[in-house]
């Protein structure tokens, strides 16, 4: 156990740091660096990927309830609309805004916004409809600053514009994908059972049959990476790869 | 660790005798209608989903639209082209062992077996069967010593336990390696497992084989014993000794002749001349040492090395056993080779 | 009686505040019966320095925007806005007004096992003894008491605070109160010596204790630097600055002498830390910073007269102490009780010594003042 002791110090040291602290103290006072936004009358510039509140387009939505089944907070549920098609509803009591139902809507139909001050009166308002998703929530800008943070290697500076930042956002940073595909990690052990070529959705394993000796073969550029056969391997010999 | 990932590999496909068949149904013209079946259910552990046990018999239930024709029960199953082994096997050792700290059939040296190879770090889990209040068998993962204080893990059953489906289970799931005990027909499984998937060669690191003459299924064996007065509330232990079923119970002991359970023995046992498990690793039984002990017979290294850690450990004491008095019983199941219909 | 009366004005009449500037009025207005002979009660300078400064309105002023101008300054230089929202065009200006009138409303709740009558007493008692250095201070040419022994006075007063505060823990009678005043007791005990013998290597060195005579000679800070060290490190002490805030610091209230206190009973007891801060601040302008001597100002002095620029500068030289005080806390972290200990009996007497034996090598060797 180390024990920790006071470093050693003489004295002119000592009184440089002491003077040096003063220093900071009166310069601080005479021309001061205030890092305080005075909400709501200023507002921090928020990145263009910050998450907020979500808007729906109902016009791109394809059915998929992808939305709804990887919520991890259960915030979603699927109404049926008068034209019999479910459209998604958002409780944000339980949303942790964390944008994976964007991030998986396959239509693109769910696309965030930078605002993150909704007030609710109770909690049943925070049931937020279909309806009340198309058009961004109401909020009261009261603020006449823009605070923006600047940091460089030494010292962090605000700079206050008088300007209103944009919170919807148009154009939303691209995705980087990382593609995975599936490959099999032990081939002696494979028994020839064929349920991954049954359960393959892309038809990227095949297998062959010539001279008694079986080949199975996994098309890499087909395969989308969605992992269904290596969960379903009743050896468990296949698994993800970065391709 | 870095993984050889593939995109192409190739399968051996076995022969079918039965061309336009799926291979279940070759597997069961061959051994299972035959009666030569063992009851090991290696094709039960390696089967993608359907092989199972109905009605004391190995059936696999819609196998004509659900089997998936992979070939791998039959690539399994030790009695598909039979060899049977007989005799006492290689052994590098003789010897009989009392377990200080486990209480088994005899000496519990297959306890001991298991735990000192965990102790050892060679396997992290070990198969065991224990029994529930009827005497119905139920497979145990054991992880730690501690866990057998469930007493009702150690003592021979007398009846089938599902060693090898668990076994499969337990290779998916382990890190370090499977320690397993099992019959002799339970041991070729294992063996012809590690043959034709390496996997296995991998996973499973110890074999321990028990000595065996006969088993019985579950239904027959308890109705039997049920008939002749056993309570099995009250049952403690069941013994075959020197030709007697020897009962016990918590106030009392019901004893007959084994012979008179001739009916009632499994019908793939009448064709198995393997008393001593002569594949495992090491083989465990009664015969051979004195009353309390167990007959340890040391086949492979790996077995060598975990009698030396038990007998550095001073976790057992080691007495005299004589290969002399197995000869009868080892004779007596050689004669079942006249059963084999070829 | 008439002699007696006239004997009292002839006092009144003699010892009065000149303020040239408001001397026509002052003409006009004496001559009026009653209001005449208040005003010139009130210009009576023993009551001047008793009433106004500095006395009572100048405590009751400071009181009520120094906290704020603390807070202010103090958040100025931790890069964060101190208070603003009470009247937010002002800067929150009128802030202690409105912590004021909050602890007004608040109940003030006395425990079942405090001891009742010295819970409350002790309360306002510390408040009003806080204020009894005030006497003997002096603002310029304007001093409620007028003795040679005004320092030895005023000393023995300051050293009253440690009781009060152990009056108030101790009627507290509960555990934590207990710790907390026990705790600024060792405090308080640890820097009255040092701080006592500043204030006694001053006085030799001026070589009197009638602080209208030091205000004319040189400047204590410039002559013996050490004792203004030691009395400012001990003037931070005795009022709870850092980094000395050991029982009484926010986080620390909940074993502090203050704990069992509410509405305005623990007002007043939050504002007697500015006060003792006040006075203190008096006591090292008057010791070391020259009282309330300074230049004259062309165009000003002449309107407002020797009096009174003594009593601006006096205030503005108080102003500069306190604000160097309170700016401590900005600086310095908080010390261990046992650091704290260790420094009072250690480090501070030492110097405190030092800065005797330096006044007494001045006086001796020739620098008479």
């Amino acid at each position: 156990m180390k024990k920790v002791t006071v470093p050693e110090q003489s004295t002119v040291e000592k009184a440089v740091r002491h003077a040096a602290a003063i220093g900071v103290a009166v310069k601080e006072s005479v021309y001061p660096l205030t890092a305080t936004v005075q909400y709501p009358r200023q507002r921090k510039k928020m990145p263009d990927n910050f998450r907020g509140y979500i808007l729906f387009d109902p016009e791109k939505c394809i059915n998929c309830w992808e939305c709804a089944f990887i919520c991890p907070a259960n915030a979603i549920r699927m109404k049926e609309a008068p034209n019999k098609k479910y459209y998604p509803t958002i409780d944000y009591g339980r949303c942790i805004f964390c944008h994976f139902c964007i991030d998986s809507c396959s239509g693109g139909a769910l696309r965030a916004t930078k605002i993150h001050d909704v007030a609710y009166k109770d909690m049943d308002e925070m049931l937020t409809l279909t309806e009340e998703m198309i058009e961004p929530p109401e909020i009261i800008r009261e603020d006449k600053k823009l605070v923006e943070y600047q940091i460089d290697e030494k010292d962090l500076r605000l700079k206050k514009t008088r300007e209103e930042d944009n919170l919807i956002v148009e154009k939303a940073p691209p995705p980087v994908e990382i593609q995975m595909v599936s490959q099999c990690i032990d081939r002696a052990s494979c028994i020839g059972c064929h349920v991954c070529e049954h359960v393959c959705e892309s038809g990227a394993i095949s297998s062959s049959i010539a001279n008694g000796v079986m080949r199975m073969k996994i098309d890499t550029d087909t395969c989308t990476g969605c992992g269904l056969c290596v969960k379903e391997c009743s050896m468990q010999i296949l698994t993800l790869v970065r391709k | 660790m870095k993984m050889v990932t593939e995109s192409e590999w190739e399968v051996n496909v076995p022969d079918k005798q039965l061309k336009d068949k799926v291979y279940f149904e070759n597997l069961k013209s061959v051994v299972i209608d035959t009666e030569m079946c063992s009851r090991c259910l290696t094709c039960a552990a390696i089967c993608p989903g359907g092989i199972t046990v109905v009605n004391n018999k190995v059936d696999f239930p819609d196998y004509e639209t659900k089997c998936l024709d992979c070939g791998a029960c039959v690539r399994v199953c030790p009695r598909f082209v039979y060899e049977p082994k007989s005799g006492l096997g290689d052994y590098i050792e003789f010897t009989a062992g009392r377990s200080k700290r486990f209480a088994g059939q005899d000496g519990a040296m297959v306890t001991e077996f298991i735990v000192s190879a965990m102790e050892m770090g060679l396997i992290d889990r070990g198969l065991f069967a224990g029994r529930d209040e009827n005497w119905a068998t139920e497979m145990f993962h054991v992880r730690d010593s501690e866990q057998l204080t469930i007493t009702t893990l150690g003592g021979t059953k007398y009846t089938f336990a599902d060693v090898l489906p668990e076994l499969k289970k337990a290779v998916m799931f382990t890190k370090s390696g499977v320690g397993v005990i099992g019959t002799p027909c339970i041991v070729s499984g294992i063996r012809k497992l590690q043959q034709e998937f390496p996997i296995f060669r991998e996973k499973v690191k110890l074999v321990v084989g028990l000595f065996c003459t006969e088993n019985f299924h579950y239904d027959d064996i308890s109705n039997f014993l049920k008939a002749k007065g056993v309570d099995f509330s009250k049952l403690v232990k069941t013994d075959i000794t020197k030709g007697k079923f020897i009962s016990t119970m918590t106030d009392g002991k019901v004893k007959f002749k084994v012979t008179e359970a001739e009916d009632i023995v499994a019908s793939g046992c009448n064709v198995c001349t393997d008393f001593t498990a002569v594949e495992s690793d090491a083989s465990c039984g009664s015969v051979g040492s004195a009353k309390g002990f167990s007959t340890v017979v040391v086949r492979t290294e790996v077995a060598k090395k975990v009698i030396e850690f038990i007998r550095a450990k001073g976790h057992a004491d080691f007495g005299d056993a004589d290969p002399a008095q197995l000869d009868f019983l080892i004779g007596h199941k050689k004669k079942r080779a006249e059963n084999i219909k070829r | 009686m008439e002699e007696v009366i006239n004997e009292l004005m002839g006092t009144i009449m003699s010892n009065q505040l000149n303020i040239p500037a408001l001397q026509p009025v002052l003409d006009s207005v004496s001559q009026l019966p009653v209001v005449g002979l208040l005003i010139s009660f009130i210009l009576w300078k023993p009551v001047f320095a008793l009433l106004i400064c500095p006395g009572l309105s100048t405590v009751g002023i400071l009181l009520l925007f120094f906290p704020w101008v603390e807070r202010k300054l103090c958040g100025r230089i931790q890069w964060r806005v101190g208070p603003r929202e009470i009247v937010p065009w002002l800067g929150g200006l009128i802030q202690l007004l409105a912590d004021t009138l909050r602890f007004l409303f608040q109940e003030v709740i006395v425990h079942k096992d405090a001891h009742r009558p010295y819970f409350l007493q002790f309360a306002f008692l510390s408040f009003i003894a806080a204020l009894l250095p005030l006497l003997f201070l002096n603002a310029g040419n304007v001093i409620a008491i007028e003795t040679p022994y005004a320092i030895q006075a005023m000393l023995a007063l300051v050293c009253l605070f440690p009781f009060f505060i152990l009056g108030l823990g101790w009627a507290s009678n509960s555990r934590f109160a207990y710790i907390g005043t026990v705790r600024e007791a060792f405090m308080y005990f640890a820097y009255e010596i040092s701080f006592i013998i500043a204030v006694i290597a001053m006085v030799v060195l001026y070589g009197t204790s009638n602080p209208l005579e030091m205000a004319d000679k040189p400047w204590g800070l410039i002559l013996n630097p050490i004792a203004a060290f030691t009395f400012f490190v001990g003037a931070a002490m005795a009022t709870s600055r850092m980094p000395f805030e050991i029982a009484e610091a926010d986080q620390e209230v909940a074993a502090g002498p203050h704990v069992e206190y509410s509405g305005i009973a623990f007002g007043l007891i939050y504002v007697m830390c500015y006060e003792k801060a006040y006075i203190l601040a008096g006591l090292m302008t008057v010791l070391f910073l020259g009282g309330g001597s300074g230049p004259d100002i062309p165009g000003i002095t002449p309107l407002l007269g020797n009096d009174l620029m003594g009593i601006v500068w006096f205030l503005i030289k108080t102003i500069i102490v306190l604000t160097t005080l309170f700016v401590l806390r900005t600086i310095y972290p908080r010390y261990r009780l046992d650091q704290g200990l260790n420094i009072g009996w250690g480090a501070m007497i030492t110097l405190s010594l030092i800065a005797l034996a330096l006044s007494i090598v001045l006086v001796q060797g020739g620098i008479v003042l």
